[in-house]
């Protein structure tokens, strides 16, 4: 059975995180995705790390390589007037049209909603700039680890009593292109309706905003910040992340419940914990979270945190370690489930990559072929797809506007 | 002729971690029905706050209400025959059941993927669950910090100079949310292939692969180069930092390209350090940033947020604020684009809340309800629509049914 998105194309002028993130959940579903690569402003993506042994190369970046596998590529100068006609040519051809530039910067190319609807009536667009369109700071120029501040998430992250914080990575770039790849879906299921495409406009800022309701619900409740509180929550407790034996080396619970916490007394072997006047209810236990925390930490600091985490999970105790990358990579559940794609790349080899968190029963979703090297597809799309000859190609890429 | 995206689409929601509940309010806020499932006591959401005056009420939960705008509720039983004859015959006219009950309790309680689409072809059902419906730890129980570990979000957030300090959740519940955005997409993607193969389907959502899926760089680089990743991730690349400027503030300075750090270098007159070898490039920076980071910070005290903010992008330098809350209200910016919307909620008041995570230009993002109170179209649905009397529907909501 093909994917969800069969027959469906996307002409993809997105770089950087956010917008690939989009055009990679299309790709998952089936979708023919279309990257236009520039020569001139190669995607920051391509000259980030990590590389084999340690060795740049645009063909090279795990991160790339990630964020693009089951993508096309072609290299187009989209800022030359050639290119960019070429460029419509393939949204004519296109069902959906993605961009993450900062605000405008497609209508500055000729590459405007506008212009490629006077090519494909029906096209569904989606802008994904940091800011917006319109509004006094829709000029600003972002990326999505200024996100994480902007949007009010790093004032609510933190430590008690220490500084904002980043959230450990650009968090307001993958939620973006997973909301904006909802939108996406939703616009063609209305189109498949009605016949009629669209415009959809993104703020970065606002879809990561989306994401911090309970914030503003409290806000508008309370009038107050809410507290950095470090990992504890209001609704249940335990709820940290404790240092096991060993460098480095943690283990995270959460008991929601009075039952949760006397399993938890159970597999530590502290039956005095769990008749304990300090820590019998849930409101007992944040009143006294200090002693409570210090209590579990004198157990878990003599424990190895997987092990541990296998006897909480017996007993019926929310547990796991925070699993670093190798963990993850090395980790049995996700490797039974088939979570991991493993492609051969012309210049990478095979490198194990995250793979799609969901699956379908009947138009399975599956990556056809791992990232893209530069204009690996650029006889596929010039040739078959513009029906350029040779001799047209050559000239093009005489004058440098494909290569 | 539809006049939102989703319209006519019946959705019935169960939802137990904010996940579900995520999942069918960005589908709700674009059009489609979605009735909500809630056991007799109520969504547990409703008991999770934060609550006006730190008063727990099932109705005035903020988490609650910021969920399930635009939604209808029904009570049910699903434990008992009667109520899970009662969702059947929802499910019958449904497009989509979305759940989020972890895989074991749903086959005890008949709610499979299996055991609901049996006789009902067109169903799309979207189950979401902390690990997923197949592996060694299926059955692990999880909350939003354990799920965030184990998806490898929390090992990558904390302080990188304090190895006490322990590996940090971020704030809200970002593993439902992911799971919400993921299960909605998905959603759609087999309502696409409905269109064409007029038939539903299963959909599984893992809520720690959702987490997985997102990591940034930090999970290729062991695969990539046998690295193991720190606290805050990978930063290969600096400036990118905090700092407090004049005023109390705090202010995230960050350089991906050069062109950028060149600007920011004329904006500071051209110190001395910034042309040190150890300052040289993007890489370079990274290595050395103990040793220039004090530079920066000398130089961003003389300044407040404000204005630092506007003067870097004024240069095209991706700088931002750390923002308050109430900053982000009152901003000229999001007035201007109308972000926030404002909803009267019968019982917890007024309130300001994040509105659309993205504008359609033909099809309206919009809350044309405040969430439902508990039970509030038991009439509408159970009795109008599935027809059972006044006293069914008591009995059903009452202790016992049959």
């Amino acid at each position: 059975m093909p994917g969800p998105l069969e027959g469906i194309r996307v002409a993809d002028f997105t770089w950087v995180w956010a917008g690939p993130t989009c055009t990679m959940q299309l790709a998952h579903m089936g979708a023919e995705v279309i990257r236009m690569e520039s020569m001139r402003r190669v995607c920051t993506l391509r000259m980030l790390p990590p590389w084999p042994d340690g060795q740049p190369g645009v063909n090279r970046s795990g991160y790339f390589n990630q964020y693009n596998q089951g993508k096309r590529s072609i290299q187009l100068d989209i800022s030359k007037p050639e290119g960019a006609e070429m460029a419509k040519q393939i949204v004519a051809m296109s069902d959906v049209a993605v961009e993450n530039f900062a605000s405008n910067v497609i209508d500055r190319l000729g590459l405007g909603y506008e212009e490629l609807c006077k090519v494909k009536p029906d096209l569904i667009m989606i802008s994904m700039s940091g800011y917006g369109r319109g509004g006094p700071e829709s000029g600003y120029v972002s990326y999505g680890p200024a996100q994480v501040p902007l949007s009010g998430m790093s004032q609510l992250t933190g430590y008690s009593g220490w500084q904002p914080m980043h959230v450990g990575m650009s968090y307001g770039d993958p939620n973006a292109g997973l909301h904006a790849a909802f939108a996406v879906l939703s616009a063609l299921f209305y189109r498949a309706r009605t016949g009629k495409g669209q415009y959809i406009d993104m703020s970065q800022q606002e879809s990561t905003m989306a994401v911090l309701g309970e914030g503003f619900m409290e806000y508008g409740m309370n009038g107050a910040q809410p507290p950095r509180s470090g990992n504890r929550v209001a609704h249940m407790a335990p709820h940290g992340v404790f240092m096991c034996a060993g460098e480095d080396r943690w283990l995270s619970i959460a008991c929601a419940t009075d039952d949760e916490w006397r399993a938890l007394c159970g597999v530590m072997e502290r039956p005095d914990l769990a008749g304990d006047a300090r820590f019998r209810t849930l409101a007992d236990r944040k009143a006294n979270e200090d002693d409570l925390e210090t209590e579990i930490m004198s157990w878990t600091l003599t424990q190895e945190p997987f092990e541990a985490s296998e006897r909480l999970q017996a007993a019926g105790v929310a547990a796991s370690p925070p699993f670093m990358n190798r963990e993850l990579a090395e980790d049995p559940h996700l490797s039974e489930r088939g979570f991991f794609v493993e492609k051969e790349h012309p210049e990478v080899g095979v490198r194990q990559h995250a793979g799609i968190p969901w699956r379908m029963s009947e138009t399975p979703c599956e990556v056809w072929r791992a990232a893209p090297i530069m204009g690996q597809d650029n006889d596929y799309v010039f040739g078959e797809l513009l029906g350029l000859s040779s001799g047209q190609i050559e000239d093009l890429k005489a004058r440098q506007v494909v290569y | 002729m539809p006049e939102s995206a989703l319209d006519r689409l019946t959705i019935i929601e169960y939802n137990r971690t904010g996940g579900a509940a995520y999942a069918t309010k960005l589908m709700a806020d674009l059009g489609a029905e979605v009735i909500k499932v809630e056991p007799l006591t109520g969504d547990p959401d409703r008991c999770l706050g934060p609550f006006p005056g730190g008063e727990p009420h099932p109705e005035k939960s903020g988490t609650f209400l910021y969920l399930n705008c635009n939604k209808q509720s029904v009570m049910l039983d699903i434990t008992n025959h009667t109520g899970r004859q009662v969702l059947d015959s929802l499910l019958r006219d449904a497009d989509v059941f979305i759940h989020d009950i972890p895989p074991a309790e749903a086959e005890a309680l008949g709610l499979s993927d299996k055991q609901v689409r049996a006789g009902k072809d067109r169903l799309v059902t979207t189950f979401i669950s902390p690990f997923g419906e197949s592996g060694p730890h299926r059955d692990w129980k999880a909350y939003d910090l354990t799920t965030l570990s184990a998806g490898g979000w929390t090992w990558l957030n904390g302080w990188p100079g304090h190895p006490e300090m322990p590996p940090l959740r971020p704030f809200g519940r970002q593993s439902a949310y992911q799971a919400g955005v993921n299960a909605a997409l998905a959603t759609m993607g087999a309502l696409l292939a409905r269109l064409r193969t007029g038939r539903g389907q299963h959909v599984e959502v893992s809520a720690q692969e959702c987490i997985t899926a997102i990591l940034e760089m930090t999970f290729a680089f062991w695969p990539y180069m046998n690295a193991p990743t720190a606290r805050w991730g990978q930063r290969p690349i600096h400036p990118i930092d905090f700092f407090q400027c004049k005023d109390g503030g705090w202010i995230f300075v960050l350089c991906v390209e050069e062109h950028q750090w060149q600007r920011l270098v004329e904006l500071m007159e051209t110190p001395e350090w910034t042309q040190w070898e150890v300052a040289a490039n993007r890489f370079v920076r990274a290595s050395n940033w103990d040793a220039l980071r004090p530079f920066m910070e000398e130089w961003v005290s003389q300044w407040t947020t404000d204005d630092l903010y506007k003067a870097a992008q004024a240069k095209r330098i991706p700088f931002a604020p750390a923002s308050t809350l109430s900053q982000l209200l009152d901003s000229e910016h999001l007035k201007a684009r109308g972000f926030f919307v404002e909803i009267a909620y019968p019982q917890a008041g007024t309130i300001k809340q994040p509105g659309a995570p993205f504008k359609m230009s033909e099809t309206p993002w919009e809350i044309r309800t405040p969430a439902p109170t508990l039970g509030q179209h038991n009439e509408t649905i159970l009795g109008e629509r599935l027809g059972l009397s006044g006293d069914e529907i008591k009995s059903l909501n009452g202790a016992r049914v049959g």
